[in-house]
Parts: C-alpha cells; structure tokens; sequence
C-alpha cells in the first residue's frame, strides 16, 4: 500500500472516530549487507522493511499505536487502539499537534538505489584479502561486512502538514584479529561508503590497531591523567546525552535542572546539536513532531545555554522547542540529533604533550551498565596505552576509569583540533575531538 | 500465519538454485507498555510487530532475507532473492511440512494483551506508591509494565512445521533519591514467562520498596575504594558473572569461527571444581524460557560446565554445522529482521558445598556486592566488565558500610579459577539480552559465591 492510500484511509478512519487533531508517520526501510570469513561471503541478508504510527489528540490527551502490518482493517484498528490508549492517559503534559514551522531546510539529493550485491560482494571480499595480506599474524576469525540502507520517512497531519526525507548510508566493517603465539586480540573499525579504493585504508587502520594492543601490560592503580580518545569520548556524550533533556530536567532525573545560564563546563568546553551537520551519516530537516529542525549551541564556553525540549515540554517551561522529538514508536521522546563536543586547538601528539604522564584510553566497555546519567557516575573497563614522558608508549588494558560526567565536563583541559563522527549511527549521533581530563581514578593491579 | 502450503512453496522456492537447507521464520508480536512517571501514567505504547525471514544454507554459507510486507508476492519475491543469492544451480525440491505441537510448560492464566488496561495501572500504581511513599528523600519515580505476545511458525526443509506462542510480562521500576544536590538511583524489574498473575506471587509493592531501598542505600555510600579484592557476589542477578564471563564465550556464535576463548577446550577443566553451570530454557514460566526455540527445535537443560569440566556448548543449526556437534535448542532471535543464532536462555551456576554465612566470615577486607548491574563480554579474549548496583565493604567477616560506583573487570577463564566459594540460595534475576541476534529476555542466576581476587573498579 503506497503512502497516498495511507493517507487517505487515515483522514477516513479519523474523520469517523471525531477526531480534530492527528498526525501519521510512515517510515520504510531497504537494507542489504555481504559479511566474509575464512576468504569466503558467509552471509548476505537483505530486509524490507515499514512501519505506521498514529497519534490523535482524544478528550485532550495525546493517544498512540503503530504497525508494521498495513491494511485497511488494521489503520482503523491503530485509530481505535490510539484513542483508547489517550482515555489511560493522566500526565498534564499539553497534546500539541503540530502546525508547520516557517519554513523547512532541504536534503541534498541522494539516490534510492542500493549498491548492487556483486559490488558488496567483490568489495567485503578485497577487504578482506587485504586484511591478511597486511601482516602474517592475521588469523581465521578475521572478519568483513559492507552494508547499505536507503529508507524514507514521511509525516501527515490534521493541520495539513507534508514532510517527507530520504535518507541513505553505506559502511565497510573490518574486523582484524591477530594472533603472536601467546594471545588473540581484534580490533573493529567502520568506515563511511562501500567503494573499493577505500578498503585498502580501512585494512590498514584495523590491522595497525589490532597489532598495537598485542603484548598490552598492567596499570597500577591511582590517579592519572587521561586522555580519551574521540570515539570514547562520543560514547561518554552518548551514555550521558539524556542530562540535556529538559524533561528529564523537570522529573528531577538530570542534574542540570534548573542550570541554563550558567557555567556548567571548562571554558573549552563547546557542545551543539546540528541535526544537518556537515559529515553526519543521516541527517533530518525535521523531528519527530514535524518541527523544522536547526543548529544550536547547547553549551557556549563553559556555559549551559539551553536544554533540548520538545514541544509539550517546552510550552511546560515557557520556551519554544528546540526541535528535539524523537519518534520511538507512536511516543515522542527527547533526544539529540547530532551533538558534538566542538574541537579545541592541540593536535594529539601537542594533547599527549600537556598531559606529560598518564593513559590514552582508546577502548572503554558496558557504558550501559557502568554509567549512571541520573548521578553522572560511571566505572568503566579500559584498554588503552600509556602516555610517558609526554609521548603515547605501551599499550595497557583490564583496567577502570572512574569519574563523574557533570564534574569531567568541568575538568577537561584540553581538546584536540578534529571533531571525530561515526561511520554509522541512528538518528542520533555524537561527535566529539580527543579530550585531556588530568587526575582521574584508575583502578588496576 | 503462513499457511503450511504457502511454507512449503517458499521453502522449494529458496531451495531452487541448490541450497541444501531452507527455513521460513514468521513472527507477530504484540507488545504494550504502561509507563508512570512523577506519579501520572505519562505513556502507553503499543505496537505489533509483524514479518518473515526466509533463510537458506549451503555448507556454512548463509543468506538472510526478512520483508514485513507478508503479502504472497512479496514472499516469493523474498525466497526467490535467497535462492539467487545462494547458489547458482538448478534444483526442483518438492517439500512436505508436517506439523508438530510441542506441549506447552509454560501456561498463561491472565493473558496482558486482553487484560483490562485499568487492571494493569492498578499493579504498576501499587509499586511506584509503594517506592515514593518509602522515604521523604525519594524524589522521583518511574515505573514500566510491560507486556509482549509474540506468536511464531517455523517450518523448513526437514519438513517441519510449528507454531509458537509465548507470553512474557515485566514490571520495571526505578527509583531517585536526592539529598544536597545529589542524585543516587535503585532499580528492581522482575520479568517471567507468565501473564499478570506473575504479580500474585511478585508483589508490585516489594518490586516498589527494593528499588526505593537501593536508592536510599546509594545516597548514603561513600565511594567504592579501588584495586584488588576478595568479592562476594551475592545471588539472583549476580549470576550476570557467569552470564558474562563465561556464558557468551559458550555460545556457538562465538565458538564456531574460533573466536572463543573457550573454543576447543570441550573435557577439559576450565573452572573450579566447585563450579557447576547450567542452561536450562524448561524452567515453567521463568524468564529466559521457551517451548522451542527460534529454528523450531524444543528447548532442553543443558549442563554447561560439570564440577569445573567443560561439557557443552550451546549451539544453534549453522554452529552445529560449523562444530559437528548437535544442537541444544538455544537458537534465539529478537524477531524476524534478525538471523538466529546460538543464545542463553535461564542460564546459572548451581548450588554449591559452602555456607553462606561462611562465606562472608572467610573475607577479611574485601567487597560484598549485594546486587550487580549488567555487564558486556568481549568472547575473543574473555576481558568483561559489570557494575555493581548495590555494594558494602566487608571487614574481618562482617559486611559493613555502603559503598557506591563500583565496577569489577576480569577474564573469563581466570574468574572461573577464582570461584572458590560456592554458597547454596541459588536465585535468579531477569535481563535482556544484546548479540548479534537482537535483543532477548534472559535469565541469569547463582547462589553466593567468593571470587579469591578480582579488580575492583571505583576512586
């Protein structure tokens, strides 16, 4: 069923049911990957995907319900359902529907093709032979994948709202491990596209990593300056973005309630949210309430200029939204689009240089479970390499790093001059340069 | 679902090119989730998931393809895309599915999904009044009833054609306690295989006052001391060690490419004697349980580790094939847009010879981690890591002050050395799942144990 017919059995079933005010959001997706093992395509997936969801404002309540099985009698149902799902409804959050905002930035063009499989195929296989072919420590278990996705989303409204993008990515994956007789270690990388002549810096990168961390020795335990590289200080962001969400703020579940206005980091310390970024995978010109969507500094040298908020959230606090709604299912959430720690000025080697002594984290593991955003404590699993004498040594692992996020943001000293983004994310995604926290606790031998 | 006839003409479908194995996997799920925030029901989401994967192997050559469009031509579309990506014969394969009906060890008396709504509020009500009304520091409260219906058919090659159902229902409630701008947090969310008359013998109100409790307990720690100790981790969700430490590097996933510290070390002896560990998916109506599993074999108890002795792996169809060793039933998978593999299902280490007040006395300084948090594994090298959500020092044999923000890392193969205390009140915890299948309800469990020495993350 194309999204016309949607549409139009949507305004049926809407009009039947009474409703004034509801908005429908259509997503599909196509996606298709090739994975590799022992020189071989052990596995080639491909998946069609779409999803309805429908919100109606009902005795003044915002109801939801979504499907992925589309037809007549099941849109009639998600009516039904959204309306007797509104009347369990008590919070006195206001049921907004969204109008339209002045006007809408536009996507670059992108094709809704996907790659052909013999391209992925041909290219997760040279990428894969070029991982043994960088070093005779490479052993079996050594893996490739390159995968692409185009998908569309669409939002309709009551109030005659149209919005639609499209949206696309392509990654590699290399996954190295290497064995020197006593010990196994891997390293991951992504990069960003599935063309050919981009495997070979791939390999590299991933076989240079993996071989880095063979031999990797103790670390004391005590305090040390750290610093984290930027794909770990992404992940930090990540696990402790939901402090920047003004209803969090509101429920007293982030600790920056009641904070705009005033130094809440270094001075260094920049942070935005660009939903259209330049180099972001997936970009958005509108959130999941159809609100047009922009850049804004979130924290301006050190100082918290505003929270995110969604529409009902911000009419709460008497603001206006900052086109932070993300869809998860039919409930609206707040979240970042692309938030990145802006970059500094010192290059790593000039960042290894002011720490003088200390560790450069390159891998940290379970955030999910070591990290608390309502506290802003977390204890998390290292690996990484020792910094001596103001240059990067030996690599180290099995070892903690503990802190608090809200008193990091205030430590931080320095930050390298490239903002680095992931080759792949969701709709959600951070960037941040490497960064130079002095005095943190490590917990070793 | 997909009617036998229609299974049988896409299975024939994706093996037209020379395939030597097909399967058809159709799910539809329905899931809801009641939410109180601040004291108000703030959100009530409901979905149904609906779709079809269609795989087919050669060898340990795979190919995946999932459409939620189960229309009978986007189906054969679907298995005719498999079959060209599979292989490039010829083959005309005829085949019969006959269908089986497993019994089912897990009865359902209260179905959620038909359960009035202001039944459901009422339960979920009970626990967050419960935690909020616990202790005037508590400031926020948050709490999620959660309910999926999930119907599948596999039906493949072998001529097998089955249907499940299994119904899962969980509260999860969360707790914030904040005194001089601080903030600490405690949770609690028991989940079974059941409906809602889980809550006759889970009562929402204790669901509401554990987490509240922890929460209080958090506020008044001190931080968790740094370096090497003797821990004791206590039972239910600490059985997220093994789970962890040792569980995922079972797996055949992992196992069957050599990427497993534990591969190839079936007989021999990788833990303390004293270590006994199972997965069992047939507990009636335990959290990680199911009839059969996600390539249509039933569920079975499978003794992972005998006194420290490597018995078993868990193996799904490509990691038998990539063993040679049978399967156990633990092929799992989120739903249809995920390929299965080889999962945990109520995975735990038995009872074992210690006391548990014995236990406690044999530790002169160390920690007593009374609850844990989740964790993550990396299986190549066996390095894990897990938060500590509730935790007290002890000293000369005596558990003492609340100490917060502790993490313990380690290696897989070295922790299982150093179990070397193995109480007896073995209890379980509920968790979900992440691997490369998607995400899936798991249960973990232990009764106490002593791990001699483990790093202890904190400041």
């Amino acid at each position: 069923m194309n999204f016309e017919n949607i549409k139009q059995l949507f305004k049926q079933a809407a009009e039947k049911a009474g409703l004034e005010e509801y908005e429908v959001y259509y997503s599909s997706e196509e996606s298709v990957s090739t994975e590799t093992l022992k020189h071989e395509i052990s596995n080639f997936s491909f998946s069609t995907s779409g999803g309805i969801s429908f919100r109606c404002v009902y005795n003044g309540k915002m109801g939801s319900a979504s499907s992925e099985l589309i037809n007549e009698t099941v849109i009639e149902e998600l009516v039904e359902r959204a309306m007797a799902n509104a009347c369990v409804i008590e919070s006195d959050d206001e049921a907004i529907i969204f109008e339209g905002s002045e006007s809408y930035a536009e996507l670059p063009p992108m094709s809704s093709e996907l790659p052909s499989t013999q391209h992925l195929k041909s290219v997760s296989l040279a990428l894969e032979e070029k991982l043994y072919s960088l070093s005779p420590m490479i052993v079996d278990g050594t893996q490739t994948a390159a995968a692409s996705f185009v998908a569309e989303r669409m939002l309709f409204n009551s109030y005659g709202l149209e919005l639609s993008n499209k949206i696309g990515n392509s990654y590699m994956m290399a996954n190295a491990v290497v064995n020197n007789g006593e010990e196994s270690v891997e390293s991951f990388e992504l990069s960003r596209g599935v063309e050919t002549d981009a495997a070979d810096e791939l390999a590299q990168k991933a076989v240079d990593s993996a071989v880095s961390k063979l031999g990797a020795g103790k670390v004391k335990t005590g305090k040390y300056n750290i610093v984290f590289d930027a794909r770990q200080m992404r992940s930090i962001l990540s696990t402790f973005s939901p402090v920047f969400s003004a209803k969090n703020a509101l429920l007293g579940l982030s600790l920056f309630a009641g904070k705009e206005g005033t130094k809440v980091a270094a001075d260094c310390v920049t942070i935005t949210d660009d939903a259209m970024r330049d180099g972001v995978a997936l970009k958005t010109t509108f959130d999941g309430e159809g609100v047009a969507t922009y850049r804004k500094d979130v924290i301006k040298d050190g100082v918290l200029t505003t929270l995110l908020y969604d529409l009902s959230t911000a009419k709460k606090c008497g603001k206006t939204t900052t086109a932070n709604g993300h869809r998860g299912g039919g409930a609206i959430s707040i979240a970042p689009f692309t938030m990145c720690i802006e970059a500094g000025s010192l290059t790593l080697d000039q960042l290894f240089e002011t720490a003088e002594n200390g560790i450069y984290v390159t891998e940290m593991k379970g955030f999910h479970a070591g990290a608390d955003a309502v506290t802003g404590d977390f204890s998390i699993e290292c690996a990484g390499f020792l910094i001596e004498n103001g240059k990067k040594t030996v690599p180290v692992k099995t070892f903690t790093v503990a802190g608090n996020f809200f008193t990091l943001l205030q430590d931080i000293c320095a930050l390298s001059d490239e903002v680095s983004l992931p080759a792949a994310s969701g709709f959600t995604t951070f960037g941040s340069p490497a960064v130079l926290v002095k005095d943190m606790s490590v917990a070793g031998e | 679902m997909i009617s036998r006839k229609l299974a049988e003409e896409l299975i024939s479908v994706a093996l037209s090119t020379g395939a030597d194995f097909a399967e058809v996997y159709e799910e539809n799920t329905r899931s809801n989730a009641l939410r109180i925030l601040d004291g108000k029901v703030d959100r009530v989401t409901d979905s149904l998931l609906s779709g079809v994967g269609i795989r087919a192997f050669l060898g340990t050559k795979t190919v995946y393809a999932s459409t939620s469009d189960t229309s009978r031509e986007a189906l054969l579309r679907c298995a005719a895309s498999v079959a060209t990506a599979i292989a490039d014969g010829s083959a005309d394969v005829k085949v019969h599915l006959t269908e089986k009906i497993y019994p089912n060890a897990h009865p359902i008396r209260i179905c959620p999904s038909s359960a009035e709504v202001r039944f459901k509020t009422e339960l979920l009500r009970e626990a967050t009044d419960a935690a909020k009304g616990y202790h005037e520091s508590i400031s926020q409260v948050s709490g999620t009833l959660l309910d999926v219906d999930h119907i599948t058919l596999v039906a493949n090659s072998e001529g097998l054609y089955t249907e499940n159902r299994s119904v899962r229902t969980r509260m999860a409630i969360s707790a914030v306690a904040s005194a001089n701008g601080e903030n600490q947090s405690g949770s609690c969310s028991p989940g079974r295989c059941m409906g809602l008359e889980m809550f006759e013998t889970v009562k929402p109100a204790e669901i509401g006052i554990h987490a509240a409790k922890q929460a209080i307990t958090n506020l008044g720690a001190t931080y968790c001391p740094a370096g090497q100790m003797t821990v004791a981790i206590e039972n239910g969700f600490g059985g997220v060690i093994f789970h962890e430490a040792c569980g995922h590097s079972l797996e055949a996933t992992s196992v069957g490419i050599g990427m497993s510290q534990m591969a190839g070390k079936l007989g021999q002896q990788i833990a303390n004697p004293k270590v006994t560990a199972i997965d069992d998916g047939t507990i009636p109506n335990a959290w990680g349980s199911i009839n059969s599993d996600d390539e249509g074999n039933p569920s079975q108890r499978n003794v992972l580790i005998r006194n420290g002795v490597l018995e078993s792996y868990m193996i799904d169809r490509l990691g038998s094939r990539r063993l040679g060793l049978p399967m156990t039933g633990n092929s799992r998978r989120q739903g249809y847009e995920f390929e299965p593999t080889s999962r945990m299902t109520n995975t735990f280490i038995d009872n074992g010879p210690d006391k548990n007040e014995d236990i406690i006395a044999s530790i002169e300084y160390g920690l007593y981690a009374k609850e844990m948090g989740g964790g993550s594994v990396n299986p190549l090298t066996g390095a894990f890591n897990f938060a500590v959500r509730e935790g007290y020092i002890v000293r000369n044999g005596k558990i003492c002050e609340a100490v917060r923000g502790a993490s313990l890392i380690g290696t897989g193969s070295q922790i299982l050395q150093d179990i070397d205390m193995v109480g007896q009140n073995l209890a379980t915890g509920q968790g979900m799942c992440g691997s490369s299948s998607g995400s899936v309800p798991t249960d973990v469990g232990q009764p106490l144990i002593r791990v001699s020495k483990i790093t202890v993350g904190g400041r």
